[in-house]
């Protein structure tokens, strides 16, 4: 069954790509123990306001505690009296319609009266005297007591025993400071009253509303950020449907790139398409529609608005298009704040309100020294381009449309072309995000190894002898990836195709393990050759030396490998080299390895104190955990054995502050993995290289030496022995397949 | 014939010249160096052989395994024979691995272990 729309503007089932988001909001309703606050910091044209607006019909239909109500505030408000006469009017009108289950006027224009003689019995005297006060106080001459007044609103019907949650809609604030002014006295008489509420602000502005405590009152944060490509595609056929506007697969998609999945301007421009009665079913058409838009319609009175609240003033306008227009025409895309501020010629007040709007915005990202525009936004920088060649270079309008239309069409394919390079990429910011401390076949990043092993198998079977590999790499632990891009404009490619990861050796916190990966997807048809290979491995090391990384690790990928010259290349930079085949076995590798974690397995945790043979408590456990995945007795004994020596090495090495054992016994299908950690001292050695110098010491005394024999031990009885990174003491994971 | 030694935790006996010593159901620091105790008062009163019985042992760890060396050591000075019997499987690999079974030998029970040492006893006592 379709839910009734209330105060949303589209149907909950065209509502798209939201579900877990107005989940958490409406979860966030039913808090009955305590008061807390969620706030929703959303992106720009994200459909936050659609959000509440779904999350207040949800709730006003689902019925029960508590009374849901909705406050927007709107830039058409004249002024704070104005907005706050609408707060109140909106608590009581929400409050009514909801008690009358008549969704109807939760939207109507109702007079006092009329609230009074809706409300029910039960609240007839609560409401007279909430109506009777507001006109008394609207009647007085002190406008400010008036807004404190209003405000008082969720107080005095908490105060009368009802329960709300109350959703605030800060989208459209404007930049001023009286707006945030009173925005933050709003929020604080909803986080002062009981009950849980809501707040929706943009990213960049919230935390300006929180007021001076930075918003103790509120303990959950959803972040909105944009649309994905697969529900961009499926918004635009849930509009053409509700618009009945034609469109195609290409079309759809192109829609999607060029309005980079944003709801608010995919919506403007079905709008616009069925009112104009034009179908989207070639490139042609959906960019001639879209400049029009550009040029006057819905896209040009988006930013137009924007802009008027940016800069009101006619000619500081004009000169802040020209100094946006230059910043995003430089190729960095950034220019000066102090450049901007001569140019501006405007006080430093001024200045700084026009910053920080463009900031709020999201048109330019104002950081340090430095303004950058949002040279992502093809719609911001179109925009951009042809405004200023109409209010600032005075060229003719027919010749803008013109250029505009045939820029464009040509950008369309290359639009697309950047959209399936990027689906078509391995997402190396992404994978090299996964490293943490895995150990993989040393030849899923030596292509030749690779290729002479396993050229012309079958995954199954290269992943059975990649199984049996003994040489192994050991990842570093990444700590930030991000795309080559964010760091310097040498190297142009997608963060998809080129990757730096920080990170540590070993998850080793020092200066000495400190790394930097530089991963790079080269193209090639063939095998990549030697001179190839060398361009890029020169690249990153440029980047390297650019960024003044020290300890580097290159990393090529190309799709069918490299050649044998190219592989000697590799050896003599030391860097690494893999197939696209190999990266996706590597992929697997570590991605079923997070999925491993995730899963839900029988996990038992235990703690015991140091000392007086506690670890007997501790195999004993053990043991009754392992009969359940029918470990064979002999393995039995071998894991309380291999338990028992941890536990002693834990009490003996760490100097542990708590003299506690932390154990956790986890059982997969084919085996149990035993964690034993303890805090204190890291013993010298131990964790950076896994316990293997103890190892190759203690194979080198006589037998007859009396201590040391515990790691040893460990090693000899389980399967797979690692130390683990904890940021206190350490940790020990044994692992022990069922065979 | 054979004695209980009554003064030490650890239970003990004698039988002629050999003394036997009964280790505890968990070989650790603490029960280690109870027999490592007893053996060296065995080896002061006479004992020209040591039968270690692991009848009852379910489990060792390192630090107990480690102090049967001083033992070894000290059979070793007195010129006696030290024999370990009634070794769990598990507990017999574990002293393999760890090089005990170099310096000991292992016997199934008590009854071997005795006639092992019979030969050396008799080379000596008579």
């Amino acid at each position: 069954m379709t839910q009734q729309r209330i105060l949303a503007n589209v149907s909950r089932d065209d509502f798209v790509g939201r579900d877990a988001e107005l989940q958490q909001i409406v979860q966030q309703a039913s808090r009955l123990t305590d008061r807390r606050g969620l706030v929703l910091q959303a992106a720009p044209g994200v459909g936050a306001a659609e959000l509440f607006r779904q999350a207040y019909d949800q709730l006003f239909l689902r019925r029960g505690d508590p009374v849901p109500i909705h406050f927007a505030l709107l830039r058409s408000d004249a002024n704070p009296v104005d907005t706050a006469r609408r707060f109140f009017q909106t608590f009581l009108r929400h409050y009514v319609a909801y008690r009358r289950v008549d969704p109807s006027l939760a939207d109507a224009p109702l007079s006092s009266n009329d609230l009074i003689e809706l409300a029910l019995p039960g609240d007839y005297e609560l409401i007279s005297e909430l109506v009777e006060s507001f006109e008394r106080e609207r009647g007085a001459s002190d406008q400010r007591d008036f807004v404190r007044f209003c405000l008082t609103a969720p107080h005095r019907l908490a105060a009368a025993g009802r329960r709300l949650f109350t959703l605030i809609d800060c989208l459209g604030l404007g930049p001023s400071k009286e707006e945030i002014s009173l925005a933050q006295e709003i929020t604080a008489a909803v986080a002062k009253s009981s009950g849980s509420f809501a707040l929706a602000g943009l990213r960049r502005q919230v935390i300006s509303l929180l007021g001076s405590d930075g918003g103790s009152d509120f303990t959950e944060v959803l972040h909105l950020e944009p649309l994905g490509d697969d529900d961009g595609r499926r918004l635009v056929d849930v509009l053409a449907r509700r618009h009945e506007v034609q469109t195609n697969e290409p079309t759809r998609d192109l829609i999607v790139q060029q309005l980079n999945a944003s709801p608010l301007f995919i919506n403007e421009l079905f709008l616009a398409a069925r009112a104009a009665k034009r179908p989207l079913t070639s490139f042609l058409n959906c960019q001639r529609l879209y400049v029009d838009e550009l040029m006057g319609g819905r896209f040009y009175r988006h930013f137009s608005r924007i802009l008027d609240q940016v800069a009101p003033q006619p000619q500081t306008k004009k000169v802040l298009l020209r100094v946006l227009h230059e910043s995003a025409a430089g190729e960095a895309h950034k220019a000066s704040l102090w450049a901007w501020k001569k140019r501006l010629g405007v006080d430093a007040g001024e200045f700084e309100r026009i910053v920080d709007a463009l900031h709020v915005n999201e048109l330019a990202n104002s950081s340090g020294a430095f303004i950058e525009m949002n040279a992502e936004s093809y719609v911001w920088m179109d925009y951009l381009r042809a405004h200023y060649r109409v209010e600032v270079a005075g060229e003719a309008r027919a010749m803008i449309v013109a250029t505009t239309l045939l820029d464009t069409l040509k950008r369309a394919p290359q639009t697309m072309a950047r959209k399936y390079r990027r689906e078509a990429a391995l997402g190396l910011s992404e994978l090299v995000s996964y490293f943490n401390c895995q150990s993989v076949p040393a030849s899923l990043f030596h292509y030749d190894r690779f290729a002479a092993a396993h050229k012309g198998a079958d995954t199954e079977s290269i992943n059975a002898e990649l199984d049996m590999e003994s040489d192994l790499i050991r990842l570093p632990q990444t700590i930030y990836a991000a795309g080559c891009s964010a760091y310097s404009d040498s190297i142009s490619c997608g963060p998809e195709r080129c990757a730096v990861a920080h990170g540590f050796d070993a998850a080793d916190y020092t200066d000495e393990n400190e790394v930097v990966w530089l991963a790079a997807e080269i193209e090639s048809k063939l095998e990549a050759s030697r001179e190839l290979t060398e361009e890029w491995c020169n690249r990153l090391a440029g980047l390297a030396r650019e960024c003044r990384f020290e300890q580097v690790r290159l990393w090529l990928i190309a799709p069918e490998g490299f050649s044998p010259e190219a592989c000697e290349l590799l050896k003599e930079r030391d860097a690494y080299g893999s197939s696209r085949r190999q990266v996706e076995l590597l992929t697997a590798r570590i991605k079923s390895e997070i999925g491993a974690a995730d899963e839900r397995a029988d996990e038992y945790e235990m703690v015991i104190p140091m000392g007086t043979d506690t670890e007997l408590i501790a195999a004993h456990a053990v043991e009754q955990i392992a009969r359940r995945v029918n470990f064979r007795p002999e393995a039995i004994n071998q894991i309380k054995t291999a338990l028992i020596e941890a536990c002693i090495n834990a009490a003996e090495h760490s100097m542990s502050p708590d003299r506690k054992i932390y154990q956790r016994f986890r059982l997969e299908n084919d085996k149990l993995v035993v964690t034993v950690a303890s805090r204190g001292v890291v013993p010298a050695n131990l964790a950076s290289d896994n316990g293997h110098d103890v190892r190759a010491r203690d194979e080198k005394e006589d037998a007859k030496s009396r201590r040391g024999w515990g790691l040893k031990l460990i090693q000899t009885l389980m399967d797979e022995v690692e130390f683990e990174r904890v940021d206190d003491g350490t940790q020990l994971r044994m692992t022990k397949y069922v065979r | 014939m054979a004695d209980t030694t009554g003064e030490s935790p650890v239970q003990a006996r004698r039988v002629g010249d050999t003394a036997i010593i009964y280790a505890s159901d968990y070989l650790n620091k603490l029960s280690g160096e109870r027999i490592e105790r007893e053996c060296k008062r065995q080896l002061e009163s006479g004992s020209r052989a040591l039968v270690i019985n692991f009848r009852d042992t379910e489990l060792v760890n390192s630090i107990g395994v480690s102090i049967l060396m001083g033992v070894i050591d000290a059979a070793e000075q007195n010129k006696a024979r030290l024999i370990f019997s009634d070794v769990n499987s598990h507990t017999a690999k574990l002293f393999e691995m760890l090089g005990l079974t170099r310096h000991v030998s292992l016997a199934k029970d008590e009854g071997e272990a005795l006639s092992q040492v019979a030969p050396q006893k008799n080379a000596v006592g008579s």
